[in-house]
């Protein structure tokens, strides 16, 4: 990985920026040419928007895997409700139905001055020309405060995959009264309900499978519950009374992922049976090399994605952080991503054609949280470009503004919102994969 | 259908353009299309599936009254009750108009 340093990136900002002042036609006889790194919901939806929307733009896809395995519904195969299969998706549509180049292969360096990206394949190292980066590499973990991490021992199957495997495994071979300990990493972190839903849907299984005095510890970095709070507390008190505790401003101190321990300010526990340690999160290496703010993400442009300093290299999904109200922060969520992509499509031909940005911008983030094997609650935030305020209520700058959240109305966490969960994950699959 | 007319135009630009003028990329994004496309995420790429209902191609009128019922009233019956909270009513009437000109049978 190459460092960038404050004199490149100064460089590259006054050469990006004339480069970028004549359209690219001019500047080439070559179509213009967007390189896309990372093959999540942000990635691949991006590559299709490029070329659903943008004419005789050339995409290249660079991803490591042949396949991308979604977070989404994964803690369902967890659970042994679902295979892997569900989950697992391809690009094969992006490839014959778009015509996205697909390379697979890992960025491995960037020359933002030269717009150079080198890729690691397994034929060697590639360098890719572009007009526009686009990154969107998900998240990357930070290693506990003190103590030995092994992720093999104590999975955080936050990334769907062998991880996943790992911890359904683990799971499967609990026995009466063993303690299945997760932690909740401090905001912001991936899927704000994902950790209470695992947990809930964790406890429907122990319970199921009559796991007698079984239950589920939730350590929480965070002062509360940090996603749908009326639906979860009711699940922790009610639905899953006596399986599930709770416990809050539970800072990870040190773990010890070979005996399963971990101390944090509010409890410790040694020799769980299992220990689904999910760790702080970040950016992901090659979008963390372009400068992150104070919790670990890079700061982007709201209209365009674009990272401060480079006029042609943008990131979005869960590497960025998009400017926001404070407490009203925009969601790392695959719904979010997609969204974020398209609004990054739309900005780099707008860009591509010297066309102004667009100011009326929307996104959002839509989710079905399932609390049993039957039953499933929902989520919704929306955002719109604007002013967006601090703390106190004054204005701060330009973002995206949270107009509105809400969660599903205790009537709705039912059956019928357990078979939309599907629907939506179905419908968002295909409007990011095929 | 859609596609193919992009790209007679595209092609009919490029030629009389020549190389020397700035050749657009693509044509200028047609009017609500990217609010439009925060549709997508359950409805499908232009609101054709798959997902929940089929929204392309119902009458502009029909759709933008449906957003509104469901954006103003006061008891929340389903998740898009609340999505249709985060859009001005310009924005859903936008979001109407660039849907309804979709191929799709708005059922």
């Amino acid at each position: 990985m190459q460092h960038i340093s404050r004199r490149t990136f100064l460089k590259s900002t006054g050469m990006a920026l004339t480069a970028l002042a004549l359209p690219p036609t001019l500047r080439a006889a070559v179509a213009p040419r967007v390189v896309v790194v990372g093959g999540g919901f942000g990635g691949a939806t991006v590559a299709k928007y490029l070329r659903l929307w943008g004419g005789n733009v050339q995409v290249t896809l660079v991803e490591p895997n042949a396949q991308h395995i979604a977070c989404i519904l994964s803690n369902l195969v967890v659970t042994g409700t679902l295979p892997m299969s569900r989950i697992t998706l391809d690009y094969a549509a992006l490839k014959t139905g778009y015509g996205v180049k697909v390379l697979q292969g890992r960025a491995s360096a960037l020359d933002p001055a030269g717009n150079r990206l080198t890729v690691t394949t397994a034929a060697g190292h590639r360098t890719l020309q572009y007009d526009h980066l686009v990154l969107a590499p998900g998240v990357d973990f930070a290693p506990p405060p003190a103590g030995k991490w092994n992720q093999n021992q104590t999975p955080h199957a936050w990334q769907a995959g062998a991880q996943t495997t790992l911890l359904k495994n683990q799971l499967a071979a609990m026995r009466n009264n063993d303690q299945f300990v997760m932690t909740v990493p401090k905001a912001p972190y991936r899927c704000p309900p994902g950790p209470y839903e695992r947990a809930c849907v964790v406890a429907d299984y122990l319970k199921r499978t009559k796991r007698r005095g079984a239950t589920v510890v939730v350590l929480d970095a965070n002062p509360d519950i940090q996603a749908e709070p009326m639906a979860f507390n009711h699940a922790f008190n009610v639905t899953h009374a006596g399986v599930i505790v709770y416990v809050p401003h539970a800072e990870v101190q040190s773990l010890d992922s070979a005996t399963h321990s971990i101390v944090t300010s509010a409890m410790s526990v040694s020799h769980a049976k299992v220990l689904n340690y999910i760790p702080t999160h970040r950016a992901a290496g090659i979008a963390a090399a372009l400068g992150v703010n104070p919790s670990g993400f890079v700061p982007v442009h709201p209209l365009s994605y674009v990272v401060a300093g480079h006029a042609n290299v943008h990131v979005i999904g869960d590497s960025c952080a998009v400017p926001a109200s404070d407490g009203k922060a925009v969601p790392k969520s695959g719904h979010m991503a997609n969204a974020e992509a398209k609004v990054c499509a739309d900005a780099i031909l707008r860009t591509l054609n010297g066309d102004a940005l667009d100011t009326n911008i929307a996104t959002s983030s839509a989710c079905y949280s399932p609390i049993t094997s039957k039953t499933a609650s929902w989520l919704s935030a929306n955002f719109v470009y604007g002013d967006i305020f601090d703390a106190k209520g004054a204005v701060k700058g330009k973002g995206m503004r949270r107009v509105d959240l809400g969660e599903a109305p205790a009537s709705q966490i039912n059956r019928d919102s357990y078979k939309d969960m599907f629907t939506w994950a179905d419908s968002l699959f295909a409007d990011s994969f095929i | 259908m859609l596609r193919e007319k992009f790209a007679l135009r595209h092609l009919i630009l490029s030629a009389a353009c020549g190389l020397l003028a700035a050749q657009p990329v693509c044509a200028a994004p047609p009017a609500g299309r990217l609010l439009a496309a925060q549709s997508g995420q359950c409805h499908g790429a232009n609101g054709n599936g798959p997902g929940f209902e089929n929204i392309a191609g119902e009458s502009a009128g029909e759709l933008y009254h449906e957003l509104l019922e469901m954006k103003y009233r006061t008891r929340i019956e389903n998740i898009m009750d609340r999505q249709a909270r985060g859009y001005s009513d310009a924005q859903l009437l936008s979001i109407a108009k660039y849907l309804a000109r979709q191929p799709g049978s708005g059922d």
